[in-house]
């Protein structure tokens, strides 16, 4: 006979997969109902990932900043500079053929009087009509292209005219600027399709530089390489002559809206895991049944010479077979569900992005996180029964399990408890180690929920038995039989359950939040705000004409605005707002947190001071007095950190407040990108807003809002979209009703005998399911009462968590959120016995008795 | 020569201070080719002795020798590979997983070993010729009636062709007829292959097929019998019940 160390050649490993298969296809429900809890977790990985990215690299490439010449580059904020001396220390460079400066820049359109078709957003270039002709050449298919001596003139792609017939040759439209509006006329169409969802038009430089009000700048170097000269190599030479205020513009992308879709990418992915979690949960409970069902196989195998390895291996193999099944049946609910999302999206995308291939394609990246997540949490979950399965003994096989419950119990009360207890001091110590806290505090209720199955089934029956006089104790007692399998259930139900609490709480200290910032924020009479506040990268703001122009209105008493730049601080990408100090002031202010308004916004105009937001001061890890270095469009600047503030506009973002003349003088930026007016007292508000929206009429891209008014429609959209996120949460309580589907099969399959003998000795069928339906309620009402302590906890551990990022709330305790909680565990275990409690009425008695 | 030899074996349960000895100082060897019954009244320790003797326990103190090798001072892994290679057991009950078939219940000690499972399964029907069991190969335990299924075990035992077969009570749960059968495909391994067997049985007409017939009780051997193989159910009755009767 072979003599082998290591056990586990491929015939025992064959042998063992077999097995495995016919284990799980004897107990199909069970393995169904398990195989779920994977399926639902991987396919919502999946489908995330398969999404997102997609979606992700198609914003990318449309917006991609990056033309058809040899190489482009830009500034690294992309911040506008003079070109001269750029251009010809570029033209210098080896390799080099031609260079020629460019500013172009995207801007979203007001959503009236547009006359490009359906496009929300354009992108003005604008070119050295014969300097962009040494660099590219663009095919002209109608009309002509621009001349050194245009004025108004815009050639734009051929696709463009699809999406807006009435535009032709010698069309003349008006487009924004920030000085109001300005005529164009088509002299031409380039062969190309282009990028409908942002149409391109091209326009000689001077043109482009009036509208943006920046004269004698550009934002992008195209360049040619000679003939036979290396692309990277010329590309390599110009960057290292420029030093690192350059980059390759074929790199940059639309960091703002990336970061975002990041995030959420995330959180989502975040969201799959838990759900994996939770499924990881529902395969533990099973295969520790499955190893007590199975005690005397196993401790046969280990009396003809299994050893402790073979047995935890074929235990680890049949839960990674459930795995694999699990995550396969997964992988395609995870592709319909990312098509079904496409088809929905996609209809809208290919409106805008013809040009682009949408299609749902596989990418190795999201398949290969879907399984290893899948096949992990499933081996994950199958360990500890497989492990436990190998101290099986092999006369186990001859005799009766002796198990000492009490024991187990007691010992994971006393972790648990001490775990909580640590916990707690954690959540009550400070905010620096809150959600730490909050985290322990859930996995020592998991940890102590078995030992407090026994307690909680005394203490709640009696309630129960209102409803279920006889049958109550019964399902007590079952419960107290397997205090391990009750106690995973409801810490599947608390999970969820806690969760649903910390977003209820989560939602309405943020509302807290955004009254607070709007009472300091919105102290203004009127608001005057862009297309899109928030992200301002897109915004086309107005120069000093719009500001003066209001000012000299008589009703208005002063007018401040909010000016923007974006920069970063050592790699992470920050906003840059420029106010003017004393009339910001006057018309609003920032909630501060560190520092104080008035010497803050003093310090802004002495040298270069800066206020900056929580979420910056946090993520650059930043303090009062702190110094930090800006790349702007003149090299890197010093700033000095003179308070940490929020409004409610960039209270979310890495941002920082700067003077108006310094983001002039370090960005080359002049545009106000938003106002607020003070009118003078006792004015006739509408007449004034009549006034108002009367110079507006020149700024189509602005619109005037009473700031109350302005005020409740940004908390209501800003609520409802939390609301949505909310509703996302809610989706983790699937698990937890498969979770207690389970358990009741589980508790019912197990019992089959006994439910023979209870109708055989004359029971009806109508006891047995009551029997069942308090059973579940019972595990419904531990559940639910675990997740009320636990998503307190958590609501408690991370809304102390906000003020480390500078959002100071006050704890409000989730009254709703928890009588919510209490409502959905109660419906959902009563919900989840519907089934397992009708078949255990229907069993036949006969069968049942004869059950094995 | 011998085979298996337990030299002072205990076993005690309880605490120190309520000792309970299932086996107290017991003493045996086990020739190659010999059957050994062992007999005793019930909780006299028997299956005990034989589990210990087996590996699947560890004695209090004491040593077993399994040919030259001390059974008592190997590690699990060790012991596990002298259960599936070198001694074959035999049950009263649930000697097979329900989800394999007969054939796969025998061949699984050579499974576990690595064997190739096509070699393996081919070695289990020999064995299950041997038991007249052939016909049933691809029957799962539940397909099998109490006396078959005695049978497929007793062939799992023979497959790896182990130097010691210890049955516990196999025929305890069979009928007369089925029990006759199962003794005499025993009895027939010994006589052919030269089969060493230890067998625990409370049936007189069983154990009157052994050479040798060891009377235990409270732990400690009483009484021995050199039947040879001719000794009667009748005689064997007697001294079973004076050995009961006896004074511990
Ligand atoms: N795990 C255990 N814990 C405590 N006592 C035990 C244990 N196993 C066996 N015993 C005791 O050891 C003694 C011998 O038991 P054993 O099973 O060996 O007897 P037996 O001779 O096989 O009996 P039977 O003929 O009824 O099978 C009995 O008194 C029994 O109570
Ligand atoms: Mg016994």
């Amino acid at each position: 006979m072979t003599t082998t160390k290591s056990s586990l050649q491929p015939a025992t490993l064959g042998q063992m997969t077999r097995m495995g298969l016919r284990y799980l296809s004897g107990r199909k429900l069970r393995t169904v109902l398990t195989t779920l809890a994977i399926v639902f977790g991987v396919a919502l990985i999946f489908a995330i990932n398969l999404t997102l990215p997609t979606m992700m690299s198609l914003f990318n490439s449309s917006l991609s900043v990056y033309g058809g010449a040899d190489i482009a580059i830009a500034s690294a904020t992309g911040a506008s500079f003079t070109p001269e001396e750029i251009l010809s220390r570029v033209t210098a460079v080896e390799g080099v053929s031609a260079a020629s400066g460019v500013l172009r820049r995207q801007f979203t359109l007001p959503s009236v009087g547009n006359e490009l078709g359906s496009a929300n957003s354009v992108e003005l270039i604008g070119l050295d009509p014969t300097g962009i002709q040494t660099v590219r050449q663009f095919a002209i298919s109608e009309g002509r292209f621009l001349q050194p001596d245009d004025s108004g003139a815009v050639v734009m792609p051929a696709g463009i005219a699809e999406l807006a017939p009435a535009l032709g040759l010698g069309t003349r439209f008006p487009l924004i600027s920030s000085t109001g509006i300005r005529f164009y006329t088509i002299v031409g169409f380039t062969a190309e399709q282009g990028n409908l969802a942002v149409p391109p038009l091209y326009m000689a430089l001077s043109d482009v530089q009036a509208a943006f009000n920046q004269p004698g700048l550009v934002n992008q170097i195209e360049i040619s390489v000679q003939p036979g000269a290396d692309r990277t190599a010329v590309t390599d030479a110009i960057l290292a002559e420029l030093g690192s205020g350059y980059v390759n513009a074929a790199g940059l992308d639309n960091s703002d809206l990336v970061a975002t879709v990041q995030i959420g990418l995330t959180v989502m992915n975040l969201f799959g895991v838990l759900a994996l979690f939770l499924g990881a949960f529902l395969i533990f409970n099973t295969f520790r049944t499955i190893v007590i069902e199975r005690r005397r196989d196993l401790a046969m195998l280990r009396a003809i010479g299994a050893t402790r390895r073979q047995v935890t291996t074929m235990i680890l193999i049949e839960s990674l077979l459930q795995g694999i099944i699990g995550t396969l049946i997964g992988l395609v609910f995870g592709y319909g569900l990312a098509a079904l999302l496409f088809s929905v999206l996609g209809n809208a995308f290919r409106t805008y992005f013809p040009s682009t291939h949408f299609e749902l394609s596989l990418n190795f990246g999201a398949v290969a996180m879907a399984v290893v997540l899948g096949l992990l949490a499933s081996l994950l979950a199958g360990y500890f029964p497989a492990r436990s399965a190998g101290k099986t003994s092999p006369l186990d096989a001859m005799r009766p399990a002796a198990v000492n419950i009490n024991r187990a119990t007691r010992s994971s009360l006393i972790i648990g408890g001490i775990l909580i207890g640590v916990s707690i001091v954690m959540l009550l110590a400070g905010t620096k180690t809150a959600v730490g806290g909050a985290v322990l505090f859930l996995f020592g209720m998991i940890v102590a929920a078995p030992g407090l199955v026994i307690p909680m089934a005394r203490l709640f029956s009696p309630l129960l038995t209102l409803w279920f006089a006889r049958e109550g104790d019964l399902a007590r007692g079952n419960l107290q039989r397997q205090p391990g399998r009750a106690a995973i259930t409801a810490s599947t139900l608390m999970i969820g359950l806690a969760v649903l609490i910390l977003m209820a709480a989560v939602v309405s200290a943020f509302g807290i939040l955004l009254e607070r910032l709007s009472d300091v924020n919105f102290s203004s009479d009127v608001i005057i705000t862009p297309p899109s506040i928030g992200v301002y990268t897109n915004v086309l703001g107005a120069d000093e004409s719009l500001m003066q122009r209001l000012e000299a209105l008589p009703e208005v008493e002063t007018a401040a605005s909010l000016r923007y730049a974006l920069s970063s601080v050592n790699g992470t990408s920050v906003n840059v707002l420029g106010i003017d100090p004393e009339r910001y002031t006057q018309v609003a202010s920032l909630a501060f947190s560190q520092g104080d308004a008035e010497t803050a916004f003093a310090a802004l105009t002495s040298g270069r001071g800066a206020i900056m937001t929580g979420i910056g001061a946090s993520t650059l890890n930043l303090q009062l007095g702190d110094e930090v270095v800006l790349q702007t469009a003149n090299g890197e600047q010093t700033y000095t950190i003179v308070g940490i503030g929020n409004d409610i506009m960039s209270f979310k973002i890495n941002a920082v407040f700067i003077s108006q003349a310094n983001l002039a003088a370090d960005f080359n930026k002049r545009e106000d990108v938003l106002l607020m007016l003070n009118y003078v007292p006792d004015t006739d508000e509408e007449a004034a807003l009549a006034a108002v929206n009367a110079v507006l009429a020149d700024y189509p891209q602005f619109t005037a809002h009473p700031t109350g008014q302005y005020r409740a429609e940004l908390i209501n959209t800003t609520s409802a979209a939390f609301g949505m996120f909310y509703s996302i949460a809610v989706l983790i309580l699937i698990p937890a009703a498969l979770g207690l589907l389970n358990t009741l099969t589980i508790n019912i399959l197990e019992r089959t005998r006994e439910i023979g003998i209870v109708r055989a000795v004359g029971g009806s069928r109508k006891q047995v399911r009551r029997i069942v339906t308090s059973e579940a309620l019972l595990l419904g009402i531990f559940g639910s009462a675990l997740g009320v302590l636990a998503g307190v906890a958590m609501s408690y551990g991370f809304i102390g968590a906000f003020s480390t990022i500078g959002w100071d709330v006050p704890y409000i305790f989730p009254a709703a959120g928890v009588v919510a909680a209490i409502i959905v565990g109660v419906l959902l275990a009563l919900f989840a016995s519907v089934l397992p409690a009708r078949s255990a009425a229907k069993l036949d008695i006969i069968r049942a008795l004869q059950y094995e | 020569m011998t085979i298996l030899r337990a030299e002072a074996l205990t076993k005690m349960y309880g605490s120190a201070s309520q000792p309970i000895y299932a086996v107290r100082d017991l003493n045996i060897t086990i020739a190659e080719g010999e059957f050994v019954a062992i007999m005793g009244p019930s909780g006299s320790g028997k299956s005990t002795a034989l589990y210990v003797m087996g590996g699947l326990d560890q004695p209090t103190s004491g040593h077993v020798w399994l040919r030259d090798q001390d059974l008592t001072t190997l590690p699990d892994d060790a012991l596990s590979r002298v259960r599936r290679e070198s001694i074959g057991f035999v049950f009263q009950f649930f000697n097979l997983i329900p989800v394999l078939t007969a054939a796969e219940n025998v061949a699984m000690p050579m499974i576990l070993n690595g064997m190739p499972r096509k070699e393996a399964l081919e070695r289990a029907h020999t064995s299950l010729k041997q038991v007249d069991l052939a016909d049933r190969a691809t029957h799962r335990p539940s397909e099998l009636s109490g006396g078959q299924q005695q049978r497929a075990a007793i062939a799992r035992a023979l497959a790896s062709q182990p130097a010691i077969i210890l049955a516990d009570e196999p025929t305890g749960n069979l009928d007369s007829r089925s029990s006759d059968e199962v003794v005499q495909i025993l009895r027939n391994t010994v006589d052919q292959y030269k089969q060493t067997l230890v067998l625990v049985t409370h049936d007189p007409r069983v154990a009157a097929h052994a050479d040798r017939i060891v009377f235990i009780k409270d732990g400690r051997i009483v009484d021995e019998n050199n039947l040879k193989g001719a000794g009667s159910a009748e005689q064997i009755r007697e001294q079973l019940s004076r050995v009961a009767l006896s004074e511990g």
